[in-house]
């Protein structure tokens, strides 16, 4: 059963002239993993805001269509409860610290907190996160105090402690470097293999088509494309939507230009030894 | 959390804002005016066990010495009264304008000194999680909690806008005038960036599930030690004995 269905959904924000989201169809199956891609402005960071309820609990403006969340209306559902349900990282990493706390450990601890779970039982799921997410050096850091980075895996930490089924996470990796952005991903595995369905909006090609089950391509508020990981990105038309694509999927594409087909498009780097391989084994035997 | 912190200063917030209390009272219990100035020695030497004193000291002189020196002034010259003590030309210094004064001066200046040192010697982290146990909202804790982290990161922000502004060639240097005049500018960006934050922190503590409709658990845990009783308790012996002291004479 999918865990998020979305029909024909239209979006206008209140004093915005134009519709940020346009006619937008998407079903999420639960324990996968989607990517959503397109270029800035296409809507990524306003559709998560309909998944997390802030359109229309937050943010007014015109909402058309439907947005079912495990069958029941987005409308209909309390603000508190989906807080339990689906979890929310955002953009912007600098905003997320509830600016109450004044060590790491208790920002983390936040949430649980405000859930009223026992003292006890909230210091044990903290140390677990944060022995996860590998953040034991930050524990009693000020959270005004971290690095763009820093904050962000705190952000992340703060709301997969409180266990939603459901992880958006927005442009995770944005203010991390390339080993931060690997750890990032790892955790995000971590995540699907315990069950949970992500939503994740990211623009670093090569790590998509590593970890994400689908991909949705948001172009001007439209679902430009959406399907399998595979099927997107060895589609030659996501560039026109503002895509990019994996260069490994690239040079398959120009190799097939050029008369020399492998026979199929590699997403990674490893199909793409694999393929080549292949392709000179053949030319040597032909 | 540091445990060498002093006895005192370990007490729960309470108990502290009793010891505030009692001095205050005591002020007003003992007649005269001698015990009330001798309420800000008396404090600071509670601020040295609470291992503040000197920023206790410098906050406390700065503040009253002021306000102290000008009620002074005010006062002996403009107090009604007859009993001239000096006078120069149309001033004159009255003997009852001093003695308000005094007696004026010397209250403030305890109860001044009282709160200053609560201040000191109580994180507010403490206080606001003592009010949340006595039954304060939430809501309302946050908003004191977060206004007050918020000026120390305000602060550093309007040094950035400052510096942004400096490279775009607005003086921000020299007389106050100049610097008054540089200090404008910072407000909006300040002012706009707080708002447009806002909103943002709002998604985000929705997203902590602050508003979910259950009782709130804290880690955060302050125990009250049977220190706090025997200071509480000391503290009522003692305001007793002075009232009936006082009854008495
Ligand atoms: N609060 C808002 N009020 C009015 N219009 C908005 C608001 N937020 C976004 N928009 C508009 O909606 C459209 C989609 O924006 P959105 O933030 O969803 O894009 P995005 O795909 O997340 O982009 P990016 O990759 O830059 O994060 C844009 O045209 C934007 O100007
Ligand atoms: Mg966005």
């Amino acid at each position: 059963m999918s865990i998020i269905t979305i029909k024909n959904l239209s979006y206008q924000y209140p004093i915005s002239e134009s519709d940020a989201l346009k006619d937008v169809s998407v079903t999420i199956e639960r324990g996968k993993l989607y990517a959503l891609v397109g270029a800035n402005g296409g809507g990524k960071t306003t559709l998560c805001n309909v998944i997390r309820g802030f359109i229309p609990h937050f943010y007014k403006g015109d909402l058309r269509g439907e947005v079912l969340i495990e069958g029941k209306d987005i409308r209909e559902w309390g603000m508190g409860e989906l807080s339990q349900k689906v979890g929310y990282v955002f953009q912007n990493p600098f905003t997320q610290i509830s600016g109450v706390k004044d060590n790491v450990f208790e920002e983390i601890a936040f949430g649980l907190e405000n859930l009223g779970m026992e003292p006890g039982l909230i210091r044990e799921k903290v140390d677990q996160v944060i022995r996860m997410l590998e953040i034991d050096y930050l524990r009693d850091k000020n959270p005004f105090e971290l690095s763009g980075g820093q904050k962000q895996r705190v952000a992340l930490a703060s709301i997969i402690v409180m266990e939603p089924d459901v992880l958006v996470i927005d442009e995770p990796t944005s203010q991390l470097d390339p080993k931060g952005t690997e750890e990032v991903f790892k955790i995000i595995e971590l995540m699907k293999n315990k069950g949970k369905t992500i939503i994740l909006v990211e623009h670093k090609i090569e790590l998509i088509a590593e970890y994400a089950d689908y991909i949705i391509l948001l172009n001007e508020g439209e679902v430009a494309m959406q399907g399998s990981t595979r099927e997107i990105l060895t589609d030659e038309r996501a560039l026109t939507f503002g895509a990019a694509l994996p260069q490994y999927s690239l040079f398959g594409m120009e190799m097939r230009r050029r008369g020399m087909d492998l026979g199929s498009i590699p997403l990674t780097e490893k199909e793409a030894i694999e393929a080549v391989k292949t392709w000179m084994k053949k030319g040597v035997n032909a | 959390m540091n445990n060498e912190r002093s006895m005192l200063s370990r007490l729960y917030p309470t108990t502290k804002f009793m010891i505030t209390i009692a001095l205050c009272l005591a002020a007003f219990i003992v007649p005269g005016y001698g015990f009330s100035y001798a309420v800000l020695p008396i404090c600071m030497v509670l601020a040295y066990f609470a291992g503040s004193f000197k920023e206790f000291s410098n906050l406390a002189i700065k503040a009253l010495l002021m306000i102290v020196v000008f009620i002074f002034i005010l006062q002996s010259f403009f107090y009604p009264g007859h009993d001239i003590l000096w006078s120069w030309g149309i001033f004159s210094i009255k003997r009852e304008g001093v003695e308000f004064a005094l007696f004026l001066t010397s209250k403030i200046v305890a109860v001044a000194s009282a709160f200053i040192l609560f201040f000191r010697i109580t994180k507010v982290k403490d206080l606001v999680h003592s009010l949340e146990q006595i039954g304060l909202p939430s809501k309302v804790t946050y908003v004191i909690l977060s206004t007050l982290q918020l000026i120390p990161e305000m602060k550093k922000l309007t040094l950035v806008i400052m510096d942004a502004q400096k490279t775009r060639g607005v003086e921000t240097e020299g007389k106050l005038l100049v610097r008054m005049k540089a200090f404008l500018p910072t407000l909006s960006p300040l002012i706009l960036g707080s708002v447009a934050s806002t909103e943002e922190r709002v998604l985000t503590l929705e997203s902590r599930a602050f508003s979910a409709n259950v009782k709130k658990s804290s880690i955060y845990t302050l125990e009250k030690t049977k220190y706090d009783r025997l200071v509480q308790i000391l503290l009522i012996v003692l305001l007793a004995i002075l009232i009936v002291w006082r009854v008495a004479l």
